[in-house]
This record gives structure tokens, sequence and C-alpha cells, in this order.
């Protein structure tokens, strides 16, 4: 397509437009080595597993073209259904976070508290540990027999729970450890957000006597919109692809495995310990799929829903 | 011109991230901290215990002995008190090899990354060129798909390199990333093109006019980027387990599995694996923590 | 940068001058101290050899491996087991061993079987394993029990499960474990049924002798005897039972060195074989790893060289000394049981006599899972065992067609 020189940047582009022939020469070089490693790494990687869904693939390699058979297969097994609704729970359950994550940004940020640096690195350690890691202190903690939260449960006369091999309460769980471990990155968001905010609303509603939760959700909510949209719309994307939690936590041997798969989970079984890619590839496929409406729906909404000054 | 990226890119909310973003100034209004203040400590008091809980957890833990970690009741203080579970994991890894090979990839990957992402940010954001958009929404695209899908093929790319159980075949496909190329681009389409002219009527060519004066613009940008890349890349698991062919390339997050095959659990050695392995970075977290807040506050800004 | 990568990457392959790099790839990092030593040997022997030994955490070495040899990039020698060979001996990734110069007359029958298809030997065994029952003496004399002894039955067994538990005290009298070749594979058999018809076709599973093989241990999480299958999957039987908390666990051989060094049991600890069933056999699984090369080796010679050193006599000799496993090569064997002191290890070599083959198809590992989740859903009272195990059937041998 052609620049047009017109609007607000004709003046500066017109003596770039003499320089154009050579610049395409310097976009070359400055997207070049990127570039080139993106179409290789990413690019050809989502084209040939599109290619693989529509073959059947032999346990070591050799490829077979079987049209929509995986597909069909994927479709009429329960496992995808499972899978889909187990995601969608998990989706759900972690957007439990985000109001949690914008009530402490906006204690945070609470005028005259002391100790706010120090609050705000406690609740970030957990984005910035191994997730290998937190899965294994979880474990720990929702052991069934010795975990620390079962033995208070069982100090106070409530009955202890198998959380991590009881279908569904096992999602709910891992969506909850998933809260914790991004709670942080979230916080920070919201108190950028809360930066745009002019002090002078606040100090407004302050006057007409409104107090701290009337001020709360009368101000701050609302101007917060397009931060919690699109910490919504980033948390349920990151959801559908949930893998390394569910793997780390729900061992081979755990009775509920079979049915505490995610998509991506679901792949990763079929693909490489059933392996059978086609179907993984198909699996992978339908999740695409999943996003892009979901994204397809986010810039819908956007546009029309959230109101930037 | 009409660019159809726009539909594709955010509209930068009205936030802007000053520099140094000292977040939410606390204003003296010279009205006495009173009651709501109280409940505000009370509430994040409570609130930074559930956060840190677990850690406190898995401190306790790994100075425990084997029956210790698993009594009922449980032992709240280690008694005896004992180092045991930290020697154990330095016999059972290859720890310092592990390290080295965590840090290595993490290097090389953020190195090579932020360069690189820098380099075609800016292309994006200040050339024009046939098919320019399409390669953008198509790289956009890349967004969209599950990490796990590129597994397969990636591998089969790195076996064709003759790469595999190597650091560089690890680190490779890390040092390319939409991500990445997004997050500055959207960077530099703010910055003002003035100083781009002046330094162009200067005689400057168009490397020297992005190194010298577009990069250190960039600054808060590429932070961000160099501390998101370290921390996955320290973080990442499923690509170095395939790929990793033995101890002399597998990161400390791959090793850390190893401790879980053991034929009988010891909870004490694992928490005080997951200790050693987390501890590099949540040092790098402290020590460089305004940065790491910044990164992640622009990032959800600007992405 | 990349290019100049894959520049580097182009001459790494081996086959220069210079040493042959072998690459041997094991899941066990118990073993890995023996196999060293082993290795050690082999390249004192062979200076120009260096031999570089992987060990893959045991959940992803099935995954990586086939990753690797779907890319021709597998290791030169690696550990194969039952449920897995044929899938790797039909499709062509291992190198056929008859021309070594391996003897099958040096190795058990059953696993010299088991390693051959198609008429060719493609793994040489490495060891052997059988199960047995591990007991807490201790327990048993606070119960006042007999402790278990040859000749002893599944009531016996049961009888002594339920006066061991003490779920108040965290103490339980066995673990009706969901793996197959510890468990039920075990009762199945010694009630007169089988998991897999004898050719590998059709599932056993819809039998009503399968069902009382199932339920033995089903029965024994109902009543309290073992723990719930949400609490084996969170503690694993073995750290309950080496914590001296548990009266019985049937484990194999390979777990023989683990039990008898644990701190809590070590001066109480006996082993027992398996209890006779129904049909008045105590038959125990037999199962046995071999080290098999991978076909696209590029250092075939070598490789299949390591992999029979690895299975000769030398190699078992190094190996048995450690307790970890008994190791496959005839005559061998009594240098893991003196190894074994302190228990009586000669019952996991008895057992073979009267053991049965691990059931294996050509494609073991499709139906394996399946098998697993009804067998879990069945012993954790979501289905009922008749019902739950003619579905499996159904389903193992829809799978079983495909192969």
């Amino acid at each position: 397509m052609t620049r047009q020189l017109r609007g607000r940047n004709a003046a500066p582009r017109r003596s770039a437009a003499q320089l154009s022939r050579g610049r395409a020469w310097w976009a070359l070089l400055f997207i070049g080595p990127a570039g080139l490693g993106l179409v290789v790494f990413y690019l050809w990687p989502i084209i040939r597993g599109i290619y693989l869904s529509f073959q059947d693939v032999g346990p070591f390699g050799g490829e077979t073209f079987v049209g929509i058979d995986n597909f069909v297969e994927v479709f009429s097994e329960p496992d995808l259904g499972r899978a889909l609704l187990n995601t969608l729970l998990y989706a759900v359950i972690c957007l439990i976070g985000i109001p949690v994550a914008m009530i402490v940004a906006v204690l945070i940020n609470t005028k005259g508290l002391k100790g706010r640096s120090l609050f705000r690195v406690l609740f970030f350690l957990p984005v910035v540990t191994m997730p290998v890691a937190v899965a294994l202190v979880w474990r720990l903690l929702l052991n069934v027999d010795y975990g620390v939260l079962n033995l208070s449960l069982r100090a106070i006369g409530l009955p202890g729970v198998a959380w991590l091999s009881t279908p569904v309460v096992n999602m709910v769980v891992i969506a909850i450890v998933g809260i914790w471990m991004g709670l942080g990155t979230q916080i920070i968001i919201f108190t950028a957000g809360l930066q745009g905010i002019p002090d002078t609303l606040i100090e407004a509603a302050e006057l007409d006597g409104a107090g701290p939760v009337r001020r709360f959700v009368s101000v701050i909510v609302p101007l917060l919109s397009p931060t919690t949209f699109l910490l919504s719309v980033l948390s349920v994307i990151a959801s559908m692809q949930v893998f390394d939690l569910i793997f780390l936590m729900i061992d081979p041997n755990n009775p509920a495995q079979s049915q505490s798969q995610s998509l991506v989970s679901l792949f990763y079984t079929r693909g490489f310990l059933q392996h059978d890619l086609g179907a993984a590839a198909a699996i992978a496929c339908v999740l695409l799929a999943i996003i892009l409406v979901l994204s397809a729906i986010q810039f819908r909404l956007q546009r029309r829903w959230v109101h930037y000054e | 011109m009409s660019e159809p990226t726009s539909v594709m890119t955010r509209e930068r909310a009205s936030v802007t991230v000053r520099e140094p973003a000292p977040v939410a100034t606390p204003r003296r209004t010279g009205r006495a901290p009173g009651k709501p203040l109280f409940w505000v400590y009370v509430l994040l008091i409570l609130g930074s215990a559930v956060m840190v809980f677990p850690f406190i957890w898995e401190v306790l833990t790994s100075l425990k002995t084997l029956s210790g970690a698993s009594s009922v009741p449980p032992q709240i203080i280690p008694d005896p008190f004992t180092t045991r579970a930290y020697t154990k994991v330095f016999d059972t890894l290859p720890f310092w090899n592990l390290l080295g090979n965590s840090i290595l990839l993490t290097v090389i990957r953020t190195l090579g990354q932020v360069l690189l992402c820098t380099m075609a940010g800016y292309g994006f954001a200040r050339f024009h060129f046939r098919g320019k958009n399409v390669l953008f929404i198509a790289f956009l695209a890349v967004l969209m798909v599950p990490g796990q899908l590129f597994l397969l093929p990636q591998y089969e790319i790195i076996r064709e390199m003759g790469l595999l159980g190597t650091i560089p075949g690890i680190a490779l496909p890390g040092l390319f990333s939409v991500f990445g190329t997004f997050l500055l681009r959207q960077f530099f389409q703010t910055l003002p093109m003035e100083l781009e002219e002046a330094a162009r009527l200067d005689g400057a060519n168009e490397w020297q006019i992005f190194w010298r004066v577009m990069l250190p613009l960039a600054k808060p940008g590429i932070i961000a980027l160099t501390l998101l890349t370290a921390l996955w890349s320290w973080n990442d698991f499923l690509w170095p387990l395939v790929v990793s062919g033995n101890v002399n390339s597998m990161p400390l997050s791959v090793g850390l599995s190893l401790l879980t095959d053991l034929r009988l659990r010891d909870d004490a050695l694992l928490m005080a694996g997951a200790l050693l392995s987390s501890l590099p970075m949540i040092a790098v977290f402290l020590v460089l923590q305004r940065q790491f807040i910044q990164g992640i506050a622009f990032t959800g800004t600007k992405g | 940068m990349a290019a100049a990568l894959a520049l580097a990457g182009c001459s790494s392959s081996g086959g220069q001058d210079g040493p042959t790099t072998l690459n041997y790839t094991i899941w066990d990092q118990n073993q890995e101290p023996a196999l060293r030593e082993v290795a050690d040997e082999f390249e004192a022997q062979n200076p120009n050899v260096d031999v570089e030994i992987t060990v893959i955490p045991s959940k992803d070495y099935w995954t990586k491996i086939q990753t690797q040899m779907s890319a021709g990039t597998g290791p030169d020698v690696f550990w194969v087991n039952g449920p897995n060979f044929q899938l790797y001996a039909s499709n062509g990734q291992l190198a056929p061993l008859d021309d070594t110069g391996i003897e099958a007359g040096d190795y058990p029958d059953s696993l010299v079987d088991l390693y051959t298809y198609d008429g060719s030997l493609y793994g040489a065994p490495k060891d052997f394993d059988t199960i047995g029952v591990y007991y807490n003496k201790a327990l048993f004399d606070e119960a006042g029990l007999e402790y278990p002894a040859a000749g002893w039955t599944w009531a016996d067994f049961q009888n002594a499960a339920q006066k061991i538990s003490d779920p108040a005290k965290g103490v339980y009298g066995t673990a009706a474990a969901p793996y197959g070749q510890m468990t039920y594979y075990n009762t199945i058999l010694q009630a007169g049924g089988e998991v897999i018809s004898e050719d590998g076709t059709t599932s056993g599973y819809d039998t009503p002798e399968a069902a009382e093989g199932v339920q033995f241990w089903a029965d024994l999480i109902a009543n309290g005897s073992s723990p719930t299958l949400q609490q084996l999957t969170d503690t694993w039987p073995g750290d309950t039972f080496s914590s001296g908390k548990m009266g019985m666990f049937l484990d194999g051989s390979w777990a023989a060195g683990t039990y008898s060094a644990a701190e809590a049991i070590a001066d109480v600890i006996g082993v027992a074989p398996l209890p006779i069933g129904p049909t008045g056999e105590n038959t125990s699984v037999v199962h046995g790893l071999a080290n098999a090369v991978s076909a696209k080796s590029e250092n075939l010679d070598v490789a299949k060289e390591f992999a029979v050193f690895l299975s000769g006599e030398e190699a078992a000799e190094i190996q048995a000394k450690t307790a970890t496993v008994i190791p496959a090569f005839n005559g061998t064997q009594q240098a893991w049981v003196d190894a074994l002191s302190t228990i009586d290890a000669q019952i996991f070599l008895d057992a073979v006599e009267t053991g049965a083959p691990l059931p294996i198809s050509k494609n073991t590992t499709a139906w394996v899972p399946v098998e697993e989740d009804y067998i879990k859903q069945i012993l954790s009272g979501q289905l009922d065992t008749e019902t739950g195990l003619k579905e499996l059937a159904a389903e193992m041998n829809d799978l079983l067609a495909k192969e």
C-alpha cells in the first residue's frame, strides 16, 4: 500500500518520502532478523499445526491425509466436552481475581499508608516464583493427610477434603492457585490505572460527603473500567491456555486425572502420551478458533463499550 | 492514512506512566488518619498473610527431618532443626550445573530477544513498506495461539539445525517474540518525530538515529521487556524439558522435577529444592523491584 | 546471530575423528551410580568411546523419548519396558540384537520372550522384577498376628489388613494402590482371570474372575483397611509404609533396597510371597527392563556392543551389589539376595517360577490409561465393579482392534 502524504504527519513525512527507497532497505535491516525468526519459529509452526490436523500421524512420524477425520474423532469423544467445561470453569474462577486485585490496588494506594512498598512486594512475590516450585509448595499445603489446610480444618472439627483428587473441586483449587500467582501483576496494572484518575474527581466526591466505600463504587470502579476490561480479556485468553499448573499439580496417578484436563492438557495427552498427533493438532485448532472468537468479541466490545477520555 | 492496524491495537488509555512512576503519591491532606486507615491495614495484613504463608511454610518445611515434614499434627517450628535437606539437594542434583544453565539460558534469551524486538519494534513503528500491515497482522495472530502448539514443529526445526540438547537450541526460539516486538512498536509510536528529523538534518543515518537517539528514549520499554523475558525464561518448563538432552543443558526448572522422582518422597527436600530454584529470581526482583513494577505497569497500559 | 548459531550447529553431528559419544538414557536416578560404574568399565575397555548417561524423570520419559525418536534424534541406547516395547519394535525404531553374540540362554525365558518381536531379539534383558508383600513386624506384633509366610491366603491377608488398620492413628493395614503391576494384575491372575488374552487381541476384563480380582482391592478400601484413593494420590503409599504406618504393602523387588534402608522401618521390615488366591495360586506378575538400541543410532555397532555389555555378567554383578534391581543375567541374582541381608529377598526370585508375564499388546500405552481410569473410578466408589469392568472391556477391545 502506498503512503499518502496527507493529514497530521505530512510535514515530517515528506522528507521521509524522498528517502523511501533507501528506507525500505533500512526497514529490512531492522525487521529482518526478528521477522525471519518469527516466521520460522512461530508462523511456520502454526501452518504446520493446522496441516497436521488433517493428517493421520504415526507414532513415529509418517503422515497420511485423512480430511476431517481427526475433528470428527475429537468431537465424538466425551473428553473434549469435559476439557472445554473444565477450561471454562477455570477461566470463570480466575476472573474472581480481578475485583480482588482492584480492591487491593485501591487499599495499597490509600493516602498516608505506611509500608506501601512492602505490601506491594508481598503481593508480587508469587509472580516471580518458578511455577514448578509453586506447584510443589501448594501440593504440600493441600495434601489430604498432612497438609496444613486439612489439618486446620480437622482441628476445628470439620472433615478434610481431597483437594486435588476430587473432580471439579481440584479445578477450583488450581484456579485459586492461579489467582494467587497472578494477583500481583493485576494489582500493579490497576495501580497504573488509578494514577490516571484525577484527584479532583475523588476530592469532589469527598466534598459531597461520599464515604470511602461510596467513592470506590461510584467513582473508582467506573473510571477503572478500561483496565478492568483489558485485564478480564487477558485473563480469559490466558485461562483458555492453562496447562502448566494442571500438569504439575495433578499426577498421572491421580484418580481424577482424566476428569481434570484442560484443553491444552488434552492436547498434550493426545499428542505426547497417546501418540496421536493428528488428533492433538485438531484439538489445538479448536482452541485456536475459540481464542480467535474471544478476541474478535473483545475488539468489537472495546470500541463500543470502553470510553477513554 | 488510515492504518488498519489501529483496529488491532488498543488505543492507549490516558495513563501516562511517569518516570520514575511514584505510584499514587500520598499527599498529606492534614486529615488525621482515622478509622478507614485502620481497616485498610487490617485487610492488607490479612491479604499479605495469605500471599506469604506458602513461602513461610516452604522455608519451615525445608528445615525439617524426613518424618517431621509430614507429621500429624504438623510441626510448626522444625524440631529438630536441620539443614540436611539442603545438603541432599546438592547430593542429588548437579545444582551448580543446573544453575549455570539457567543463568546462561536466561542471559542469552533476554539479551537476544530485547535487541531483536527493539529493532523490529522500531522498524514497524517508523518505517513504511509494502506488506507491512499484512506481516504485522500475521505476527499478531501468533499471540492468539497456545504455546504448546509450537512445541513439535519447533522441536523439528531445532533438530534440523543439530542443536538438540544444547543451550543455543533451548534458547533459540525464545530469541524471537511477537509480544516484545508489539510492545516496543507501541512505545516507539508514541515518541515524537521531531527528534528523528533533527538528527537526520545533522546527517545521521538510520542506524545512528536508532542507536543514539531513539534507544535511550525507549529505556522504560526495554527495561520492561528485559525483566519480563528474564522471568519467563527462568521459569520456562515444558520446552526445555523436551529439548534439553541431559544435565549439560538442563535448566533448574527441569532439574527440580527430578527431585519429585525419587522413590521415597521427601517433602523437606522438595521444599529446599523449590526454594533454591526460585531464590535467584526472587533476589533479582527484590533488588530491581521498582523496575519490575514499572515494567508490568508499562505492559498493562501499552499492551 | 541466529544464522551464526545455525552454522555452528551444522558440524555438531558425530562421526568425526575423536571419541565416539554414546548417549544412554534411563529413568531411575537410584540406578545411575551403578550404571555409571558399568559405563566407566566399558570406556576402559573401549578407550575411544565416551558414554553419557541421561536421567529423565519417569513421568516424562516416554514423552521425551517418543519426541526424540520421531525426530530421529533419540539416544543410542535406552531403557525399554514391556508396555512400550512392541510399539517401538513394530515401528522399526529398534535395532535387532541377534547378530551381537548375545545368548538367549543367559536370561530368564519370560524376558527373552517379552523382548522378542517377529522372531528377533530387540532388547537385551537388563533386570527382572516380581511382586512381593513387604510387611512391618512391629505392627503385626501390636495386632497380635503371626507374620505372613509362604502358603498364606487372601483371607489371611484381608484379616491382617483389617486388624492392623487404625485410621484414627493414621495407620493402615495395606494400600489398594491403583497400579496394575503391583496390585490388581496379580489378584486377577490369582482369581483365574486375565487382563488381556494371550495373543494380546482381546480384553479379559469382562469375566467374573477379573471382577473378583479387582473387587478384592475395592473391599479393602471400603472397610477401611486401605487409605482412600484420594489419600493414595497425595501420599505415595510406599512413603506411608516407610514411615512405619502401614502393615503390608505390595511392591516390586526393585523397591527392596529402598525399604530395607528406610530409617523408620529398617529393623522391623519383612517380606513374604503373595497370598494364595481362589485358584490356589499366588501368581505374581513378572516383568523386567531391557537395554534397547535405537535403529537410528549413528554409531550402531558400538551402541549394540554397549547394550550387550550393559546386560552382560560383569554389569549384572556391579548392579546386584547395589541392591537396586535383580539382574537378569542368570547366576548373578544371588549377589542381589546377599546384598539385602536384612530381608528374605529369595522370595522374589522364587516368584518367577509361578509368575506370569506382564500383560501387553502392540500398543499397550493406548489402553493402559483407559484401564487405569476405570479402575480408579471403581476403587474410589464412583462405579460399581461389574459395570465398570464391562465398559472398560468394551473400550479396551475397541482400542485393541485398532492396533
